[in-house]
């Protein structure tokens, strides 16, 4: 089973190498938009790395699923009777079909339209129709369960999988230093940080890496791109929100990180908007931070936005901005659809709350004036990267090249950059690539 | 069938039919004023279960939208900046109303549910529909009618594209 997916189309590693040099700064625009490329980034990418497939939250109980996506691979994932959780290829393994095509639900079975081949929430093959009349009793249900994603690791409630048996854990894939970072939104937190609903999903004729590298420290395009929001007020003046990038071994990157006390002293004056409640919610909030992690994490307060490598992008500004997970899940080289989660602290006050899941929506969502905004530039990139021209250009990746090793701030982790840089670019293509072609740097 | 206030609809649906027009014919800050001021404008997001397709997002569940009428007014003030790029330039858009039906709402109001059709044509792109119906809440104006609420639910789990313009 293993080896048939390993199978990719013919593009050697040499032109891999000359397509994608981090070192010199260039991208060619080819890597957005080849079939072989994307196809080999399928396994190659897809299958090597871990994938968020959800939380725990959303299946509480025995029975409980949802379904998600591994690359183009659609999956089960299936909370177990001893409350294990289980991820399997949704795949009937008589004609492929899929078993389950709802977002998410309880079953104790799942059944393939075509046939009626039945399975168990752990994936067992259970029930085969006629199994005497038309295989004569000769069919081998134990070596026929639904195909199981051998890894599922979890980390604070969020589920991911990888098919790589030998891959080192979640939280090394994630690192120390990143998760430095991503603990703060989590340990501050009164209550969990839960999802507060269905997941968003739309579409973008876009690559995938375009958005994910966007996320992973573009702080750049803010200026442009989003000028309007700052026109008309919806935000204050982007220079005042953010300072640093940082970026992490295995391609992940964060940008929009501010000068330690800077978060707090914004959130404090927000909370005037809201009254006491959540001025005492800020407190409260880095308060728990200050205790359960350390003062430095207290002092950043808020984190910005950043991408986990490949495509989970997160965003997350102090403690009255909800924490977005979009995955951009591919769907061929000009394809995107966004799989967007809003989490929220079940313990904020209700004005707060009130005030984050709106906000959300009226920012970085399909509706947001943010989203809106990114997407359509990405869409833009694609359709002009059609052209035999325009499409094997080389790209400039260079911005703050042979600055990396600058800036630096007693205490925050990673490898930190300014503001403005693209170091979180080079370091996402140069594991794409250290993944593509096999082989270190 | 008793429900419905017949005797109302025909107003109602030209209301609807103009709001529509206005909205086509890019003619927002006449359009915004057909809404009261605390208007509130709301698009949960669908799910897919295995029985049940009523689902979306509870009151209190994040949205496809949910504002009210002062960040529409924003959203208008950014479409004028010229530098919002998922609108710039405009999208063409047609809305298809019909199927209109009225009832009494709460507090005076009336609800008018109304099928959607719109149909989104970006620069030379092909162009996106989004389809569903509307909750609208209405009050009487002295001249015409006011939306208190517009409630948007759609039938598509996965948007075409992201959501620009107005439903």
């Amino acid at each position: 089973m293993a080896t048939a997916l390993m199978n990719h189309p013919e593009i050697e590693t040499d032109d891999l190498h000359r397509l994608v040099d981090p070192a010199r700064g260039i991208v060619n625009s080819r890597v957005f938009n080849d079939p072989e490329i994307y196809q080999r980034e399928l396994t190659q990418i897809f299958m090597k790395t871990w994938t968020y497939v959800g939380h725990e939250a959303q299946i509480p109980n025995v029975g409980d699923y949802v379904t998600a996506f591994i690359g183009e691979d659609s999956v089960i994932v299936s909370r177990g009777r001893g409350g294990d959780i289980n991820v399997l290829l949704n795949s009937c393994r008589h004609r492929g079909l899929a078993v389950c095509s709802s977002d998410r639900g309880n079953a104790s079975l799942f059944r393939c339209p075509y046939h009626g081949w039945t399975y168990g929430r752990d994936g067992a093959l259970l029930g085969v129709p006629k199994m005497q009349e038309a295989y004569h009793n000769e069919l081998d249900k134990a070596s026929h369960g639904l195909v199981r994603v051998p890894r599922v690791e979890i980390y604070r409630g969020f589920i991911f999988a990888n098919w790589d048996y030998g891959a080192v854990s979640l939280e090394d894939y994630l690192g120390r230093d990143m998760l430095w970072y991503l603990d703060i939104p989590m340990v501050g937190a009164l209550g969990d940080l839960v999802p507060i609903g269905p997941v968003m999903k739309f579409r973008m004729k876009t690559n995938w890496k375009l958005a994910s590298e966007n996320f992973a420290g573009d702080d750049y395009h803010v200026l442009s791109t989003h000028g309007a929001a700052f026109r008309i007020g919806f935000l204050p003046d982007y220079d005042h929100l953010a300072d640093y990038t940082a970026n992490f071994d295995h391609g992940h990157g964060m940008g929009d990180i501010p000068k330690p006390g800077r978060a707090i002293e914004n959130d404090r004056g927000m909370a005037q908007m809201f009254g006491p409640d959540a001025a005492a919610y800020v407190e409260a909030f880095n308060a728990r931070v200050r205790e359960h992690l350390s003062e430095r994490q207290a002092d950043i307060h808020g984190i910005g936005e950043g991408n986990i490598f490949p495509n989970l992008s997160w965003i997350k500004f102090g403690c009255f901005h909800a924490f977005g997970l979009l995955q951009w899940l591919p769907k061929g080289p000009n394809e995107v659809e966004v799989w967007q989660t809003t989490f929220f602290d079940s313990e904020a006050p209700q004005s707060v709350k009130d005030y984050a899941r709106s906000q959300m929506s009226q920012e970085n969502a399909a509706a947001g004036i943010f989203g809106q905004d990114d997407g359509e530039n990405f869409e833009r990139i694609s359709e002009v990267l059609r052209g035999a021209v325009c499409g094997k250009q080389d790209l400039h990746y260079a911005m703050g090249l042979g600055h990396e090793d600058e800036m630096k701030v007693e205490g925050l982790p990673g490898r930190l950059g300014p503001h403005y840089t693209e170091a979180n670019h080079r370091n996402f293509y140069r594991y794409w690539l250290q993944l593509m072609t096999g082989r270190e740097g | 069938m008793g429900e419905y206030l017949l005797e109302i609809r025909p107003g109602v649906e030209a209301f609807l039919f103009h709001e529509a027009l206005l909205l086509d014919d890019l003619r927002f800050d006449e359009w915004l004023e057909l809404f009261t001021d605390e208007a509130r404008y709301w698009m949960p997001i669908a799910e897919t279960l295995d029985y049940d397709q009523s689902r979306v997002s509870a009151e209190g569940e994040w949205a496809l939208v949910e504002e009210t009428k002062a960040f529409m007014a924003k959203r208008l003030e950014r479409m004028k900046s010229g530098m919002a790029f998922s609108e710039q330039p405009r999208s063409r858009t047609r809305h298809y109303v019909s199927n209109v039906l009225v009832t009494a709402g709460e507090g005076g109001t009336v609800i008018a549910r109304s099928n959607i059709l719109v149909f989104q044509g970006r620069r030379d792109r092909k162009g996106e529909f989004f389809a569903g119906y509307r909750l609208d809440s209405l009050v009487r104006d002295d001249s015409s009618w006011l939306i208190t609420e517009r409630r948007v639910f759609l039938d598509q789990r996965v948007l075409p594209r992201a959501l620009s313009v107005f439903l």
